[in-house]
C-alpha cells in the first residue's frame, strides 16, 4: 500500500540551488587541506597513514569495529562559533565527508615532551600494554572532555566502548579514566583557534560540492532539492552519510568507488523535534543524536539506542541508513514498525509519506525509488495505555551485530490486551511481523499463559536460518522466550 | 633507591600514548620498496591442478610473484616436525595456505595481482573435526600417557563416579598488530627481516633455510610487538620467510602486513580439545582416580602442537592431588590451518577439563563446589598429598593459604547464601558463584630452551645498553629488564635504555613464551651485569684503597648505589658513576659482557611421563559471580576476586596489569570468543566483527586484584614469580560460576555446557535442564 503523495510545505524544497565547487577543504591539526582528486575516495585512515605519514593512528580491523583509528572529527557550530568534536572511527570516515571540518590526530594533540592530562593518566595507570589500541582509547577520552562527559565509571565504560583492547583488560585504562582530570586538559577549541581554522575554511561552507575522478562523480550537496536531483540524474549513485555501512563494503571490495552522493552537509537533515505527540527526525540524523534527544520521552528506545554499533558508530551512522539498508538485523528497525512510524520519502515530484511496515518489500528491499531519498520519520509517542518492550541479542553486549532484535507493543484496558503488535528481527528476509502470536495476545488477559502461547506460536510462524551470529534453533528459542521474558519483566516493573 | 618492587610505568608508554612507538607498518619506506601479499589455497583439501598467473602479471604495478620453485632453499620447516610447507607444491592442506608470493609497487595492486592468480583445484573432502580425525586415524605425533596408581581398579569397584564428555574450542590471539615483516637484501645475500616476532631466532633459521643461505648471512630484529599472546612464536616466520624472498630475488625492500581478516583466516589458534573423562570420588568430593583422554586439533601441520598437548597433561591436575590418575593424550591432524601457542599453552584445557570435573562431583554430591576444591588441593610438606601425576614434587607454595584469604576477602560464604536465596524462585535470572584455582608450571618443557643470553654494555658516561632474546609484546618485559640492570648498578631506571631485539646481539635465543621472559633473560641480563661488576669492584677497590689509612683493596666492601660507587668502610669516599665509567675505560677495564642463564634442575621424559619439568609454579585464585537471563542465556559477570601468589613483583604495574589482561583473556576464551566454519572449513568469524572479544562493558564492575606474600618462594630473578599465563585460566571462574548458575535449575541434574558458554550455548543448556532433564547429563 502506498501512502499518500502530497507536496508538502517542505522549506527547504524551495530553497536556491548553491554554488558548487570542485574540491573539498578540510583542516588536519590545523593545517588545511584541498582534494580535488581520486583521494577523495580515500578513507581518512589511509590518508593520514599512507600519504600524511600520521602513523600515530593505527588500523587494525578496517570497519569500524575496534577503535584502535580513533580520531577527533570537529564540526564548525555557527550559534557557538566554535568546532564540536567528536570521537570517530577514521578507517570508515572518507576524505568525502570533510568538507568544512577539522580533524585532530594522536598526533595533533601534542608531542613527546608536552603530555595531555589523559595521556600522562594513562601512562601512570599502566593503560597501555602493546600500545596498538593506545591512541584510539587516548582520542576517545579526548572526545568525552570535547563533549563535557564527566568522567567517571559508568560514563568511561559507555563511551570506551567503541575501543577494543586485548591486552589490558580495561581496568587500567578505565581507571587512567578516573585520573585524568579533564579540567586540566585543554580543549580542542583552545588548542586550536577556532576563528584560524574557520578562516581556512569557512569562506567555502555555503557551496555545495562536485568532484569529477576517474572513478566517478561526487557530489555533496548543501540541499535535499540538489540532493533529489543528483539522484535524479545518477540512479546508480551511492548514497553516503554517515558510511558506516558503505564504509565496512568499500575496505572489504564489496563496492567499488563510482558515482557518490554524500549527505552529511545537507542543511536540516538532522532535525530532531517532538510535534503533536509525534518524534519527527531528520533521515540524517544520527543514531547518536537521536539517542540523546529520547532518553527521557522514549526510555525504552534509548536504551536499545546505546547498543547500536558503538558510540564511534552512533556519532556517524544515521536513522536514514539504517531503515534504507532494509538489513532485517537493523536495530533501530523493530522500535518504528511497532510505533507504527511513518516514512516521509522525498523525490523531483514532492514528497510521499507512507507507514514504515510497507517500506519493507523483500531481503534488503524497499520501497524507496531510484530517485529518491528518506526525508523523515514520523513516529507517535507511547500513551499511558499502552506498553513496549525492545529487546536485542548479540553475542556481545555492546558494539556487536544482533543476533536477534524484538519489539512488543500493547494497548490494555485495565487486565486485557486490547491491541498488540510485535515485531522480531535477525529471524527472515525483512524485520517479521508476529501476527499469530498477536492473534493469541488481542483480547487475552495479561497473564503469563497468553504470554507462553504467544511464544509457542512464534516459534511455528518463523524459518530462521543459521550463521555466524547464531544457530537456526537459537533464534526459534528466543523467538519463544521473547514473549515470557517480556511478561516477567513487566510484571517485575509494573507489578 | 632500588627501583624493582616499584610501578614504573610501562617502558614504552610515551610512545604508546603519543602514537610514536613504531610497529612495523609505521616504519618509513624506502626507494622502490615493495609490497608483498599472497594467494591462498581456494580449498581446504585436496591438491592444485594449474596455476594461472597471467591475469595477475597484467595488473600495474605487479614487479614479481614467487612460487615454490622459486625458493633457493627449503620449502619444508617446522619447530617440532618438519613437516610444514612454506609455500603449496601440489597438496592443498587447509584453506588460504599460501602458494603464490606477489610483489607490487603497491598494497592496493599487490592485493588486487593476489586476488586475480587462479589456482585450479581438485578438491577431496576435509578432515575438520577431532572426530573425523578420530574415524580417519589421523594423527600428529604419537599417543602419550602419564600414569599413577591403579585407575581401572578404583573406578570399577568405586560407587560414586561420574563421566563424561568434555569440550573447548579454540580461540583467536587477536594481537592488534597483524602478522608483519619488512625485509632487505644486503651485501653477499645478507637478509635483514624486521619482524613482529615472538621468535627472532627461529624466524631468522626459516629465512635462512628458505633462502639457501647460512644463519650467519640472516639477521632478525623485533622492537616491539602490537601483541603476541603465543600466535607470534612460530607462525610470524610465514610472513617473513614471503618478504625475505621478495627482497631476495628483487633486491628491494618488501613488507608484508597481513589484513586482520586474512590474519584470523590463515594462522593458527588455541587448540580445541574433546575430553572423555571418568572419575571416581568419595562423599565429601575427594578425588580418588581419574581418567582423562585428551584429543586436540592440532590442524594441517605439527607446529607446537605436541608440546602444547604436553602442558594439556601437565596440568590436567591443576592445584588437586589425585592418587589415581591415567591421562591420555593424542594431537589430531586436520584440514585447518596449524594451530599454535596461546598464552597458557594447552595448560587452559587441562585445567578447564579437571575444574569441570570437580564442579560436576560438586553436583554430584551436593557439596559447595569450594570446599571440594579445598578437600582436594596439594598440601605443602605432605608427601601423601605434594606430588604430580608426574612425579614432580608441589612445595613452597600458598595456595591453602591463597583459598582461606580469597574466601574472607570476596566474602564468599554469604554471598553463597544469598545467591541460593536469589536462586528459589527464578522467574528472571539465576545467579551463580564459583571460586577457581590455578598452579601453573614454569618452565619450557621442553628441556633445551630454558635458557637465555644477554649484552649490557656501559658507556663511559655511565649510561648502559641491555639487550637480550626476549621481544616485547606489551607484557612488560623491557620495563623490567631496565629495572633490574639499573638496580645492579645503582643507577636510576633513566640510564639504562634496552636495546631492539637482535640476533645479531642474541643469538640463539628462545621463543618469548611459556611467561618465562623475564625469568630467562632476566637472569642473563643479571649475569651480564654481576659480570662487569666484578670487574668494576676490582677497578674501585684499588682506586677506593688508601694504604696510609690501612685501607687494602677489597672488591666485596665496593658498592654501586644511588649513582655512586664507594668502598663500604669509607662511604664518603664516593665517586659518580658516570666518571667512575669514564676513568675505568681509562684504566682500559671491559665495561661490556655477555650473560648467559640456564634454569637449573628441569627436566621431563615425555616417553616416561615422569620428571621434573617446571622450575616452581605461579599459583592463584579467582572468585566470580555471574547474573544470567533465563529467557535468553545472556549473562553479566558481577563481580571478581582475584588473589596471586607473584613472588616478590619486580613491577607491580606491570604484573597487576598481566593479571587483569590475562583473566580477561580467559574470560573470552570462555564467554564470548566463538570460532565458526562453514563445512568447508572456511572460518566464518574473521574479524572484530563476528569474532568477540570482551569490551570495557564485559569486564565486572567489582573486580579486585590482590597478591599473596610467599616467604617460602627463593628461587628466581629478583624472587620474582612468572606471571603471563597464569591469570589466563582464573577467567575460567567465570565459566564455572554460570554452570553453577544453571545447576540451580534443578539441583543434583549436571547442566551440559562446553567452552565457550556463549549466550546461544546458555540458553541451550537452560532448555534441556527443563524440557528434558534426562537430555542433561
Amino acid at each position: 500500500m502506498i501512502g499518500t503523495v502530497k507536496i508538502s510545505d517542505y522549506t527547504i524544497l524551495t530553497r536556491r540551488f548553491s554554488n558548487v565547487r570542485q574540491q573539498i577543504h578540510f583542516c588536519l591539526n590545523g593545517h588545511r587541506h584541498t582534494i580535488d582528486d581520486e583521494r577523495v575516495f580515500l578513507s581518512l585512515a589511509e590518508y593520514l597513514r599512507e600519504r600524511c605519514h600520521l602513523v600515530g593512528t593505527k588500523i587494525v580491523c578496517n570497519e569500524g569495529d575496534c577503535g584502535a583509528c580513533s580520531v577527533l572529527i570537529g564540526r564548525w557550530d555557527r550559534h557557538s562559533e566554535r568546532y564540536n568534536y567528536q570521537t570517530l572511527d577514521s578507517c570508515i570516515v572518507y576524505l568525502f565527508q570533510l568538507d568544512g571540518s577539522h580533524v585532530v590526530t594522536v598526533e595533533g594533540l601534542g608531542d613527546t615532551h608536552f603530555l595531555t592530562p589523559i595521556q600522562q593518566a594513562m601512562v601512570r595507570c599502566h593503560g597501555s600494554q602493546c600500545g596498538f589500541c593506545t591512541p584510539g582509547f587516548v582520542m576517545a577520552m579526548h572526545g568525552m572532555v570535547e563533549t563535557e562527559i564527566a568522567a567517571n565509571q559508568e560514563n568511561l565504560s559507555y563511551e570506551l566502548s567503541g575501543n577494543l583492547c586485548r591486552c589490558t583488560g580495561y581496568a587500567s585504562i578505565v581507571e587512567a579514566g578516573l585520573q585524568m582530570n579533564p579540567e586540566n586538559c585543554a580543549r580542542m577549541n583552545t588548542r586550536y583557534c577556532p576563528d584560524e581554522i574557520y578562516s581556512q575554511l569557512g569562506n567555502f561552507e555555503a557551496d555545495s560540492i562536485e568532484i569529477k575522478t576517474s572513478g566517478g562523480t561526487v557530489f555533496i550537496p548543501k540541499s535535499l532539492p540538489e540532493a533529489v536531483s543528483f539522484r535524479n540524474s545518477h540512479p546508480a549513485a551511492t548514497i553516503v552519510c554517515g558510511a558506516t555501512d558503505y564504509g565496512v563494503l568499500r575496505n572489504h571490495d564489496k563496492i567499488v568507488a563510482t558515482d557518490t552522493l554524500c549527505l552529511v552537509n545537507v542543511e536540516g537533515f538532522q532535525s530532531i523535534s517532538f510535534e503533536d505527540g509525534d518524534l519527527k527526525v531528520g533521515g540524517g540524523a544520527t543514531c547518536y543524536q537521536i539517542e540523546q534527544a529520547v532518553r527521557e520521552p522514549i526510555p525504552e528506545y534509548y536504551a536499545i539506542l546505546t547498543r547500536f554499533g558503538s558510540p564511534q558508530i552512533r556519532k556517524a551512522g544515521t536513522i536514514g541508513g539504517n531503515l534504507a539498508s532494509g538489513s532485517p538485523i537493523a536495530d533501530a528497525v523493530p522500535f518504528h514498525l511497532a510505533m507504527e512510524s511513518q516514512v516521509e520519502l522525498v523525490g523531483p515530484d514532492g514528497i510521499r509519506t507512507l507507514p514504515l511496515e510497507d517500506f519493507y518489500q523483500g531481503y534488503r528491499k524497499t520501497a524507496l525509488q531510484n530517485n529518491e531519498l528518506i526525508a523523515k520519520i514520523h513516529t507517535p509517542l507511547l500513551k499511558d495505555d499502552e506498553r513496549l518492550k525492545l529487546i536485542k541479542i548479540s553475542k556481545r553486549r555492546d558494539m556487536d551485530i544482533s543476533t536477534a532484535t524484538f519489539a512488543l507493543w500493547l494497548k490494555l484496558d485495565g487486565k486485557t490486551i486490547v491491541r498488540a503488535r510485535s515485531f522480531m528481527g535477525g529471524v527472515g528476509p525483512t524485520v517479521l511481523r508476529m501476527r499469530e502470536s498477536e492473534l493469541q495476545l488481542v483480547g487475552s488477559p495479561f497473564s503469563k499463559e497468553s504470554f507462553q502461547r504467544a511464544g509457542k506460536v512464534a516459534r511455528t510462524a518463523i524459518q530462521p536460518w543459521s550463521d555466524v551470529r547464531g544457530d537456526a534453533s537459537y533464534r526459534l528459542q528466543l523467538a519463544e522466550n521473547f514473549f515470557l521474558k517480556s511478561f516477567h519483566e513487566w510484571e517485575v516493573h509494573h507489578g | 633507591m632500588a627501583s624493582s618492587g616499584k610501578s614504573l610505568p610501562h617502558e614504552s608508554a610515551i610512545g604508546h600514548v603519543t602514537g610514536t612507538a613504531a610497529y612495523i607498518d609505521d616504519l618509513p619506506t624506502t626507494y622502490g620498496e615493495l609490497y608483498v601479499d599472497y594467494a591462498g589455497a581456494p580449498i581446504a583439501c585436496g591438491k592444485i591442478a594449474r596455476i594461472d598467473l597471467s591475469m595477475a602479471s597484467r595488473i600495474a604495478g605487479v614487479v614479481a610473484m614467487f612460487t615454490f620453485e622459486d625458493l633457493p632453499g627449503h620449502n619444508v620447516f617446522g619447530p617440532i616436525f618438519r613437516d610444514e610447507p612454506f609455500l603449496v607444491e601440489d597438496t592443498i592442506s587447509y584453506l588460504d595456505q599460501p602458494v603464490v608470493v606477489v610483489a607490487a609497487t603497491s598494497r592496493e595492486a599487490a592485493k588486487q595481482a593476489a586476488k586475480a592468480i587462479k589456482i585450479e583445484w581438485v578438491a577431496t573432502t576435509p578432515i575438520l573435526t577431532i572426530d573425523q580425525a578420530i574415524a580417519a586415524n589421523s594423527w600428529l605425533g604419537p599417543q602419550r600417557k602419564i600414569e599413577r596408581g591403579d585407575v581401572d581398579r578404583i573406578l570399577k569397584n568405586s560407587r560414586l563416579t561420574v563421566d563424561g564428555i568434555f569440550e573447548s574450542n579454540g580461540q583467536e590471539q587477536l594481537y592488534f598488530e597483524s602478522q608483519a615483516c619488512l625485509a632487505y637484501s644486503g651485501e653477499n645475500q645478507a637478509i635483514k627481516v624486521i619482524c613482529s616476532t615472538q621468535n627472532p631466532t627461529e624466524t631468522q633459521m626459516v629465512v635462512a633455510e628458505a633462502l639457501g643461505l647460512q644463519l650467519h648471512q640472516v639477521v632478525c630484529e623485533c622492537r616491539r610487538m602490537g601483541g603476541g599472546f603465543g600466535g607470534k612464536e612460530t607462525q610470524s616466520a610465514i610472513p617473513a620467510a614471503m618478504a625475505a624472498l621478495v627482497s631476495f630475488h628483487t633486491g628491494r625492500s618488501a613488507r608484508i602486513v597481513y589484513r586482520k581478516d586474512q590474519d584470523m583466516l590463515v594462522t593458527g589458534k588455541r587448540h580445541p580439545y574433546k575430553t572423555w573423562y571418568r572419575a571416581a570420588f568419595e562423599e565429601d568430593g575427594r578425588l580418588s582416580a581419574v581418567e582423562f583422554k585428551f584429543y586436540s586439533n592440532g590442524g594441517a601441520f605439527a607446529d607446537l602442537s605436541t608440546s602444547i598437548l604436553e602442558r594439556t597433561m601437565l596440568h590436567a591436575d591443576n592445584a588437586y592431588f589425585i592418587p589415581n590418575i591415567r591421562i591420555i593424550a593424542q594431537a589430531c591432524r586436520t584440514n585447518l590451518p596449524p594451530n599454535t601457542a596461546f598464552r597458557g599453552f594447552g595448560g587452559p584445557q587441562g585445567v578447564a577439563a579437571i575444574e569441570n570435573l570437580i564442579q560436576e562431583i560438586a553436583i554430584r554430591t551436593q557439596c559447595d563446589a569450594f570446599d571440594v576444591r579445598r578437600r582436594n588441593l596439594y598440601r605443602d610438606g605432605d608427601s601423601n598429598r605434594n606430588t604430580t601425576p608426574y612425579g614432580q614434587v608441589v612445595q613452597d607454595h600458598v595456595l591453602e593459604e591463597t583459598l582461606s584469604q580469597i574466601e574472607v576477602s570476596s566474602e564468599y560464604q554469604t554471598r553463597l547464601e544469598s545467591v541460593r536465596d536469589a536462586n528459589r524462585n527464578p522467574s528472571l535470572r539465576l545467579k551463580g558463584l564459583a571460586m577457581c584455582p590455578i598452579k601453573f608450571g614454569i618452565s619450557f618443557t621442553t628441556k633445551f630452551l630454558n635458557q637465555g643470553n644477554a649484552l649490557v654494555n656501559v658507556y663511559t658516561d655511565g649510561s648502559i645498553q641491555v639487550s637480550t632474546g626476549g621481544t616485547e609484546m606489551g607484557q612488560g618485559l623491557n620495563t623490567k629488564l631496565r629495572q633490574i640492570v639499573a638496580d645492579e648498578f645503582g643507577v636510576p631506571v633513566r640510564s639504562v635504555s634496552v636495546m631492539t631485539t637482535s640476533t645479531e646481539k642474541n643469538h640463539n635465543t628462545s621463543p618469548t613464551a611459556a611467561s618465562a621472559g623475564t625469568d630467562l633473560n632476566g637472569q642473563a641480563a643479571l649475569d651480564a651485569c654481576q659480570q662487569i661488576r666484578r670487574r668494576m669492584a676490582d677497578f674501585a677497590s684499588q682506586r677506593l684503597s688508601n694504604l696510609e689509612d690501612v685501607l687494602p683493596p677489597s672488591p666485596e666492601n665496593i658498592r654501586f648505589e644511588d649513582g655512586f660507587v664507594f668502598d663500604v668502610r669509607t662511604p664518603s669516599n664516593r665517586i659518580g658513576f658516570s666518571s667512575f665509567c669514564d676513568e675505568a675505560r681509562r684504566e682500559r677495564i671491559d665495561l661490556g659482557a655477555r650473560g648467559f642463564y640456564a634454569t637449573p634442575g628441569v627436566e621431563f621424559n615425555r616417553e616416561t611421563g615422569r620428571g621434573t619439568p617446571f622450575y616452581y609454579f605461579t599459583t592463584g585464585a579467582a572468585v566470580a559471580e555471574v547474573t544470567v537471563d533465563r529467557w535468553t542465556g545472556e549473562y553479566t559477570i558481577d563481580r571478581v576476586d582475584i588473589l596471586m601468589d607473584l613472588g616478590k613483583m619486580i613491577n607491580p604495574g606491570v604484573d597487576l596489569g598481566q593479571v587483569v589482561g590475562g583473566f580477561i583473556q580467559g574470560v573470552g576464551w570462555c564467554t564470548t570468543e566463538e570460532l565458526k566454519y562453514d563445512p568447508q572449513g572456511r572460518l566464518l568469524s574473521i574479524s572484530p566483527t563476528t569474532y568477540k572479544i570482551p569490551n570495557v562493558t564485559d569486564i565486572p564492575p567489582i573486580l579486585k586484584v590482590d597478591t599473596i606474600d610467599n616467604p617460602k618462594h627463593v628461587v628466581n630473578v629478583f624472587r620474582s614469580k612468572a606471571v603471563g599465563e597464569p591469570p589466563l585460566m582464573l577467567g575460567i571462574s567465570v565459566w564455572l560460576a554460570i554452570k553453577n548458575a544453571l545447576s540451580h535449575l534443578r539441583p543434583g541434574t549436571i547442566p551440559k555446557l562446553s567452552i565457550p558458554a556463549t549466550s546461544e550455548a546458555v540458553l541451550r543448556s537452560i532448555t534441556v535442564m527443563l524440557e528434558n532433564p534426562s537430555e542433561a547429563k
